[in-house]
């Protein structure tokens, strides 16, 4: 995958890609990340992508809908998905919207995400 | 129902009178419109938990318009009603294509659109204090939400 085509840098850490999140998620950002969150899966063949949202201010029904999605695709390559480091606001509103992030393994931190898969 | 509100209240709102006018005709204009609406509520003293609730609501309602409408305007004030007691207004308004049936694009889970979780305007009204909507079938939609400060 070109450079270009990323718009969140990635690390890969043993065979799981970690995905710091810190830009503000819009509707066009998120869907080019699950773009590329499906290519590097396929090209880095990790068995986990761990996406870190603690620098994420606002998630709402669009970026929930889309990274669930992007977690069952996931799902479908062999690729298990993890959201950690959900904002306490955050976690307000999505509980209060009754958002449950379907497909995504939910982690405290990046430790207990790494401990997870 | 909502029919003869929409007549009088709802629908001669004047931009001139809110802080922040922000006209929604490109995906971008939705994380614009959550931004002004987040740093509204920041300079209006509310707490980061109600500060995320109030971004989170207009960017469901700026995509409501983008999405049915294609374009609309959201538009944001403080209002003082007693001291130091601030309220957040937000009002959404397009002239898209309106709303049908109002109780069943208000129920959970209910959609037209392929990608959504049809959460978006029952996720606002249990987002927001108060929430009112007037919409008409070929002349648009207007909904109108609002959040008190709350002191802890």
């Amino acid at each position: 995958m070109r450079f270009e085509e990323r718009v969140v840098p990635t690390i890969k850490i043993g065979d799981c890609l970690l995905v710091p999140i810190q830009i503000d998620l819009d509707d066009r950002t998120v869907e080019q990340l699950q773009a590329q969150l499906l290519a590097e899966i396929q090209e880095k063949r990790v068995r986990a992508i761990i996406l870190d949202v603690r620098m994420v201010d606002v998630i709402d029904s669009y970026i929930s809908y889309t990274l669930s999605e992007t977690a069952a695709m996931a799902r479908l390559m062999g690729c298990q998905a993890v959201i950690c480091g959900i904002q306490p606001a955050v976690a307000l509103t999505l509980a209060q919207m009754g958002i449950e992030l379907r497909n995504l393994m939910v982690a405290r931190d990046l430790e207990h995400a790494l401990a997870l898969v | 129902m909502e029919g003869e509100r929409d007549k009088r209240g709802l629908m001669d709102i004047q931009e001139e009178d809110f802080d922040v006018v922000v006209r929604i005709s490109r995906e971008d204009d939705i994380a614009i419109a959550r931004q002004m609406a987040k740093q509204l509520a920041q300079e209006a003293g509310f707490s980061l938990a109600d500060v995320t609730k109030i971004a989170t609501a207009v960017s469901e309602l700026a995509r409501n318009i983008y999405r049915y409408a294609q374009t609309g305007v959201i538009m944001i004030r403080k209002q003082y009603q007693e001291t130091n007691n601030p309220t957040v207004q937000v009002v959404a308004v397009d002239r898209g294509p309106g709303i049908e049936d109002l109780d069943l694009a208000l129920r959970r889970g209910y959609t037209t659109h392929e990608r959504s979780l049809g959460i978006g305007l029952s996720g606002v009204k249990r987002l927001m204090d108060s929430f009112e909507i007037a919409s008409k079938v070929g002349v648009g939609t207007t909904v109108v939400v609002e959040k008190r400060r709350r002191k802890f």
